[in-house]
């Protein structure tokens, strides 16, 4: 174990470790014997792949799940964190990657709730007490706002500011950069140094490594539930932590294969949808990819469904090869040459109570060839289909009637990619495809955009990693509530990208 | 179509808002709390035998006379009201059972367990003698004494219709300024996060569903004993679903609610009183009873829309596809 | 570039082993869940200072211990099936049809009316025409409900339970205007209902071909039901407006992005299960009494429910639901004249097993998930242990596909 000499940890006696953690779950071990040292006034990150094990093991510290195995010191005693009470009272608080607040409440409700004070609340000492709270660390935040208007970036905040109330002492962020700007990445960064200089322990869960490099004192690595490695930004470069995540060197980049770019396929003009989408106006040819990045809930999810038919736009056009496809419904839709990967796997793409087959045929169901007129369905002919798709795509199961549900999320991935690309669609719309996957069938999936693009297809990817967008587009445009912000050249720099992911809008440059 | 008529009808709303705003707020409390409450009906149900049975045995049998016989007959009928909802607690927060299928077996089994009890309390499974006690009827001040015949809308009243009237205030006191309330409401919108700051879900909803049945049992207990005066099978109506139409579409507020008990109230009113109103007079009797329940139909057609349940009250208002 | 630079890897076998421990599960929660009922029911026997055994006994030889006796069983189970159908289809596709108690009222009026006025059909052609017309009379009523629904939302549980409350008055209003009993003196207090249906219209008496005695009425509609049982079956699970209703019902997101109409999936569940609960009181009017009156046996559409659930919403398994709930139903009888525990406790006891059925049934189902994801896991993958341990997605056992290209 390296002796850490990073901006905060002064060689101070650890205020949290953890030895020998162990922690299962039905059929794998997400924590194997993990040991991890926690000190005052230090920025730590974990990091590791999808799966390694990162969040469980905060949630056994967080009291939210018991170990099967090791133990816990805090300021070098033993101690039992049987739930997040425990954990709170230790001083340990967490904030969760997908924001645990009551929407309908205000910031100053939702900061005390669990602990009120009295039983009989008074609403107006606890808003002030809050204000004092988010000034004394320099956080702006309004605590009589409703928390469904706030901004992602000030509902982190109030999230924070939860666990500083009750006097967290040991901070542990869950992926927070996953949802936030580039400049309100700063803002939490500034932040975060601010807590750890004034004596707080932060611990910073995350898989971007270049976010890592830049906050953090010192980095633990896990991979399959184990650590793999530990070490300090001076002392490592991110390709040699992406090869300890990962086990292996890891191809950032594919080749992308030189096409005929075609006529447009996809021409979205001037779209708007309520509240969501603001006059988007777009355009896909043949044989290109086309990448929308943008922050998630930007009206990205909007958009895919405006083009897939699932909502109805209030103004503009839609026109897919040529044919003014507004108000059709989505079968016709799909029948016009349109695919859908959906963003949200179990919500929109899979039916999880089903099997795999009848996931395989879903949108099928009424071909000529899938069911007769009376409605019979030839059975044995979906099976059919959905054996060599499985087979295709190997997507791993244990059999075709087996539940949807059973499947790993990459593999589910893999049964939507292939239900989706049978039909030879004209269009392709990809939304956040590989999220949640690992690096394999992330490698897979960009490896089956390109090869469709190869073929001749359009293909509309809308992704919040920068690096899928790098990786697949030809060009890119950024969305910022619901408007296009700028459109540029699959080089462009970073922070150019950033900027109009922001809402500064840059004049557009072709390709 | 004379003021008195429409007086009378306005006493006999009262009546049924009565009846509907305790079951409703009842209600309120379960699915405020995430826990999807449509056994209401089966809750009053309850109410309506043991309160039959409570009312003469603590008058008569107990010699408690007025007006403790009748009141305790009611506790009687919150605390079957409670002891039955409790399967319901059971089913759906330990178990996990679909909030509307454990809600539409409540209801089945009220129906039995009802004819049961009335056969252990009354000898006959279906109806109770008719006349039982009840507490004397009140006339509420400066009201009863307007003229021509309006007075008339706010006298011979049961207490407990001013009593259901003003529970509006603690109600709204608790959900609103209390840490129990705020707490409440955290499970019923987002456990997750109540359950993230160490709240344990479990015990409020179970307080929540625990209230419906207490508040539907009394309901129930006052509709028998103190409206109808005796207990009879399928006295109830389909007013516990009226209700619960009505707490829908007051957005599950309390105070909205009290205007949405009385509006249903009335249309029970209409087939009993105002028969020979124009329009209404014109249809055969058989179709006038059917006002409240179309009435109930648009109202819920008309308003589901615009409404916003508790986000986490149940698998609910999807669709089970399968138990 | 080759559009498929994957070599197959995983061989796919069709997989029956899932299925059976399906089926084996719920068995053993339907028998763990009756022995639950049978056991309290046990407790509350010995309360009334009678022997468990013997009260159980005269249930069974009352309802299976003679021909005659499961002829009872199997008449009261006919119109059982037919509700608890029509509650399972709507069930499959996500909705809760609560009205089957109105539908089949309307169905009774409609019928009743058809049996009196079709007389001028060849008599085979006229009980069709009769029972079409109670199909057509519950699709009717359920029709109300359905088109809210999918117009505005207007959540079914409520819509269907006022229609019930409609439908009540709709048939007192029958038989005091239209159905009016012909030979009744005006103004006199006569049991009111309809005239005698004509021979023709009624369906007949099956229970003789097997020597069940009359007194049973079971007719040729428990044939009826037991074909319609497989003929939901086989739309469930056959035809496309099962798949689509199945997927609408598990995941409405899914199968909306996927094409399905969910409004018009619904529509036509919703009206299917009016038709089969139109049906349920042809037994009553059509095989045991011939005509209808004041005097209808009614709470059969919440019966069916309870057969819905006792069945988990299986077609084929509901014929045996409903068989099962004629044999305790048949022993109120035997309890009336064979010991002196009064008929209610019947009605307990389906209560509580009705109760335990669905407790059961869900902790089986959630176990028997558990159990196929861990299974799943052991062959390597397992990220959606995820959904249900929630946690972070663990990596899988996936090996990435290796390329020949640099």
């Amino acid at each position: 174990m390296t002796d850490g000499d990073g901006a905060g940890s002064s060689g101070s006696p650890p205020r949290v470790e953890l030895e020998g953690i162990t922690k299962r779950f039905p059929g794998i071990v997400a924590n194997d014997d993990v040991d991890l040292e926690l000190r005052a006034r230090e920025i730590h990150a974990i990091i590791g792949e999808n799966g390694a094990g990162k969040s469980t093991l905060m949630r056994v510290l967080y009291g939210m799940y018991p170990a099967d195995g090791g133990r816990i010191l805090v300021d070098g005693g033993e101690v039992k964190i049987g739930s997040p009470r425990d954990a709170l009272a230790l001083g340990i608080g967490m904030v969760h990657q997908h924001f645990v607040l009551v929407d309908p409440f205000t910031v100053t409700e939702n900061i005390i709730l669990g602990e009120e004070g009295e039983s009989v609340l008074d609403m107006g000492s606890a808003r002030q007490r809050v204000a004092d709270l988010a000034g004394s660390y320099g956080f702006r935040i309004d605590p009589a706002a409703a928390v469904e208007d706030l901004s992602v970036g000030e509902e982190q905040r109030v999230e924070i500011l939860k666990a500083l109330y009750r006097g967290a002492k040991i901070l542990i962020l869950d992926e927070p950069t996953a949802v936030l700007t580039p400049s309100e990445t700063k803002e939490l960064f500034e932040n975060l140094r601010k807590l750890r200089d004034s004596g707080e322990s932060v611990v910073f869960i995350s898989h971007k490594l270049d976010e890592v490099l830049d906050i953090a004192d010192r980095i633990t690595v896990l991979r399959r539930g184990r650590v793999v490695g530990e070490t300090t930004p001076s002392e490592t470069t991110k390709a040699n932590l992406a090869e300890m995540m990962v086990g292996r060197p890891v191809l950032f980049r594919l080749e992308k294969p030189r096409t005929q770019i075609g006529p447009p396929i996809l021409q979205v003009e001037d779209i708007a949808a309520q509240g969501k989408l603001d006059g988007v106006s777009l355009t896909v040819r043949a044989g290109e990819i086309l990448g929308v990045a943008g922050v998630e809930g930007n009206g990205q999810r909007e958009l895919a469904e405006a083009v897939i038919g699932l909502r109805h736009p209030t103004s503009g056009r839609v026109v897919v090869d040529g044919v003014d496809i507004a108000g059709w419904p989505v079968a016709e839709i799909r029948n016009a040459g349109v695919a859908y990967v959906p963003e949200d796997r179990h919500g929109q793409g899979l039916v999880l109570d089903m099997s795999v087959w009848e996931n395989a045929v879903l949108g099928r169901q009424d071909d000529r060839d899938m069911s007769s007129r009376l409605g019979v369905l030839a059975i044995r002919k979906m099976k059919e289909l959905a054996a060599r798709l499985i087979s295709l795509f190997d997507v791993r199961t244990r059999g075709i009637d087996a539940k949807a549900s059973t499947l790993s999320g990459g593999n589910q991935q893999k049964l939507i990619l292939a239900r989706e690309l049978e039909n030879d669609p004209k269009l392709l719309i990809a939304a956040q495809p590989t999220r949640g996957l690992d690096v394999g069938a992330i490698e897979f999936v960009w490896r089956q955009i390109l090869d469709q693009k190869a073929a001749g297809r359009a293909i509309l990817l809308i992704s919040a990693e920068l690096d899928e967008i790098y990786a697949l587009s030809d060009r890119i445009v950024t969305i910022y509530e619901g408007r296009i912000t700028g459109e540029f050249p699959p080089d462009v720099e970073p922070e150019r990208l950033g900027t109009a992911m922001l809402g500064r809008t840059v004049g557009a440059e072709v390709a | 179509m004379p003021l008195t008529d429409i007086s009378v009808a306005m006493q006999i709303s009262f009546t049924y808002f009565t009846v509907l705003y305790l079951t409703g707020l009842g209600g309120l409390f379960s699915e405020r709390s995430g826990i999807v409450n449509i056994g209401l009906e089966g809750l009053m149900i309850i109410g309506t035998v043991t309160g039959a049975w409570g009312a003469r045995y603590f008058t008569d049998t107990l010699d408690l006379g007025l007006p403790w016989g009748p009141l305790l007959g009611l506790l009687a009928g919150a605390i079957a009201g409670m002891l039955f909802a409790s399967i319901h607690a059971v089913s759906t927060i330990t178990f996990r059972v679909d909030h509307i299928v454990s809600g539409v077996v409540i209801n089945l089994v009220a129906v039995g367990l009802a004819r049961f009890l009335s056969q252990a309390f009354f000898g006959q499974a279906t109806q109770s003698d008719p006349g039982g006690p009840h507490l004397d009827r009140i006339a509420i001040p400066l009201l009863s004494d307007l003229p021509w015949g309006l007075g008339r809308a706010f006298s011979n009243l049961s207490p407990v219709v001013l009593l259901a009237a003003f529970t509006v205030v603690p109600a709204w006191w608790a959900l609103n300024r209390l840490r129990w309330g705020l707490r409440l409401r955290s499970c019923g919108e987002n456990p997750e996060a109540a359950r993230s700051l160490g709240i344990r879900v479990s015990p409020y909803r179970f307080e929540g569903v625990l209230l419906s049945g207490a508040l539907a049992g009394t309901s129930g207990a006052f509709l028998a004993s103190e409206v109808i005066g005796n207990w009879r099978e399928g006295q109830t109506l389909g007013l516990g679903f009226i209700a619960l139409a009505a707490l829908i579409i007051s957005n599950w507020n309390p105070v909205r609610l009290m205007f949405f008990a009385w509006l249903f109230g009335f249309a029970q009113a209409i087939p009993l009183r105002l028969n020979d109103a124009p329009l209404i007079s014109a249809l055969p009797p058989q179709f006038i009873r059917m006002i409240p329940y179309v009435v109930t139909i648009v109202a819920i057609a008309g308003f589901v829309g615009r409404v916003r349940p508790p986000a986490s009250a149940g698998k609910a208002y999807e669709g089970a596809g399968g138990i | 570039m080759a559009t498929r630079t994957i070599e197959p890897r995983s061989r796919v076998e069709p997989n029956r082993s899932a299925w059976v421990e399906n089926v084996a599960g719920q068995l053993l929660a339907l028998v763990l869940s009756l022995t639950i009922a049978l056991g309290f029911g046990a407790l509350l026997v010995l309360a009334y200072g009678e022997n468990p055994f013997d009260v159980y006994g005269a249930i069974l030889s009352y309802s299976l211990g003679s021909l005659d006796g499961f002829g009872y069983v199997l008449a009261i189970a006919t119109p059982l099936i037919f509700s608890a159908l029509a509650v399972a289809i709507c069930f499959k596709g996500g909705m809760f049809n609560i009205g089957v108690e109105g539908q089949y009222l309307v169905g009774m009026v409609t019928a009743a009316w058809a049996a009196l006025s079709l007389g001028f059909l060849p008599p085979p052609l006229q009980v069709v025409g009769v029972l079409l017309a109670g199909m057509l009379g519950g699709m009717l009523w359920a029709s109300v409900p359905a088109v809210l629904k999918v117009t505005t939302g207007a959540h079914e549980v409520v819509t269907t339970i006022m229609m019930n409350g409609i439908a009540v008055s709709l048939l007192a209003w029958a038989l005091n205007y239209p159905l009016r009993f012909s030979q009744a003196p005006v103004g006199q207090n006569v049991d009111l209902r309809t005239d005698e249906f004509p021979e023709t219209a009624l369906i007949g008496d099956m229970g003789r071909v097997f020597g069940i005695t009359s007194g049973a009425h079971l007719s040729w509609l428990l044939l009826l039901a037991i074909v319609l049982a497989i003929v939901v079956w086989f739309l469930l699970r056959r035809t496309r407006l099962g798949y689509e209703g199945r997927a609408v019902g598990s995941a409405p997101g899914a199968a909306k992005a996927g094409g399905i109409s969910i409004a018009a999936t619904q529509l036509r569940l919703f009206l299917i299960s009016g038709a089969l609960a139109g049906l349920v009181g042809m037994q009553q009017i059509l095989a045991d009494r011939g005509y209808l009156g004041t005097n209808y046996i009614a709470q059969l559409g919440f019966t069916g429910i309870a057969v819905a659930f006792l069945g988990q919403n299986n077609p084929i398994a509901i014929i045996f639901a409903a068989i099962l709930w004629g044999i305790l139903s048949r022993g109120e009888v035997a309890l009336q004249i064979e010991t002196e525990v009064p008929r209610e406790f019947i009605i307990i006891l389906q209560g509580i097993l009705i109760l335990s059925v669905v407790i059961t049934y869900q902790i089986a189902k959630r176990r028997l998930a558990a159990r196929q994801l861990q299974r799943a896991g052991a062959a390597g993958a397992l990220e959606d242990s995820a959904a249900l341990a929630d946690t972070d997605e663990p990596l899988s056992d996936v090996t990435p596909v290796r390329r020949e290209e640099a």
